[in-house]
């Protein structure tokens, strides 16, 4: 039997609206961010402006990461730099050319067993708002006119 | 997942001692840990009793320790301030605004007795004394109504107090959203 400790007991554990928790929550889904450009760098001007990430998954490799920068409309998919290692982080890259508008930069991986990284809206439909570990949701930056880029929720 | 959670530490341990073991041989830093010091470091309690220790407190006893060294973070009556809030809660977890406390969320009161050993009072953790954790422990689940004011906590009784979340966890059944 587990030691049933402090940290396996209140922490990873996931409460769910039904008052019941899920217990032993200890893998984390595929979840990915954009690392340039990212919250608090600047873009000095438009032009060519390649966007990087880390990606990685608890269940295995990464195997499709895919960008937007235009808040989820559409997607490309990003190239995957090796090595790809289960649990790992994996770097992915897109070239991009920001035209100087407003945009707001996404990015959705997938690991080998299909899981695809979810948006924050299908995350609290299926887990309510009281869980606080394994927040993977697809993470968004705005970027502004003035190249400044910040946190946003879209 | 439990069976596995329960496996990996020990693997973890294993391995990590042969690393310590090879490393002071190539450098000459460390030692191997002793008996003694894995004894001091290396218990673990588990809800079933198994590693508490001899020695006993109730309630009354317990206050007096608690008012002491953790009323100061916690809260006169473990309400909750600058540190977790120990007791209340107990109904909320279906609303908005869940209260997961020790009262309202932990399954097992043995917890307490293993976090409290291991991790506090904050600033001296390991100072308190056996009895004197019976006794904390026995404060705060009188606070929850659990125990009586006189009950003894020693290594037979502890394990045997029910806490109300006990039977509200079910296995992980994740991935929950299809993407």
């Amino acid at each position: 039997m587990p030691s049933m400790a402090r940290d396996e007991t209140s922490k990873y554990t996931d409460l769910l609206p039904d008052g019941k928790a899920r217990q032993f929550t200890l893998v984390m889904d595929a979840k990915s961010v954009i690392t340039r450009p990212s919250g608090e760098q600047k873009l000095d001007r438009p032009g060519f402006c390649e966007i990087r990430g880390l990606a990685w998954s608890g269940r295995g490799a990464i195997s499709r990461v895919e960008v937007s920068t235009d808040g989820g409309g559409s997607w490309t998919d990003a190239e995957i730099e090796g090595p790809r290692y289960a649990k790992s982080f994996t770097r992915f890259r897109s070239p991009w050319r920001w035209d100087g508008r407003r945009h707001v930069l996404m990015s959705r991986a997938t690991d080998d067993t299909g899981y695809v990284q979810p948006t924050l809206a299908a995350l609290l439909e299926a887990r309510g708002r009281a869980t606080i570990y394994h927040n993977n949701r697809i993470k968004a930056w705005e970027v502004h006119e003035s190249g400044e880029v910040t946190n946003v929720e879209a | 997942m439990s069976r596995r959670s329960g496996l990996i530490p020990a693997a973890l341990i294993v391995v990590a001692g042969a690393a310590i073991a090879a490393e002071s041989e190539r450098t000459g830093l460390g030692h191997q840990a002793t008996a003694e010091e894995l004894g001091a470091a290396g218990y673990t309690v588990f809800p079933d009793g198994k590693g508490l220790p001899q020695g006993q407190g109730t309630a009354r006893e317990g206050k007096a320790v608690y008012q002491q060294f953790c009323a100061a973070c916690h809260g006169r009556s473990a309400q909750g301030e600058d540190a977790a809030a120990l007791v209340g809660g107990r109904g909320s977890l279906t609303s908005e605004r869940p209260r997961k406390t020790v009262e309202s969320y932990w399954p097992y009161a043995t917890t307490l007795w293993d976090y409290i050993r291991r991790s506090m009072p904050y600033e001296s953790p390991g100072s308190l004394t056996n009895d004197e954790i019976y006794g904390v422990v026995a404060h705060f689940l009188d606070l929850m109504n659990l125990v009586g004011e006189d009950d003894v906590l020693d290594r037979e009784s502890l394990p045997k107090v029910e806490m109300p979340n006990r039977d509200g966890f079910v296995p992980d059944d994740r991935p929950d959203t299809g993407g």
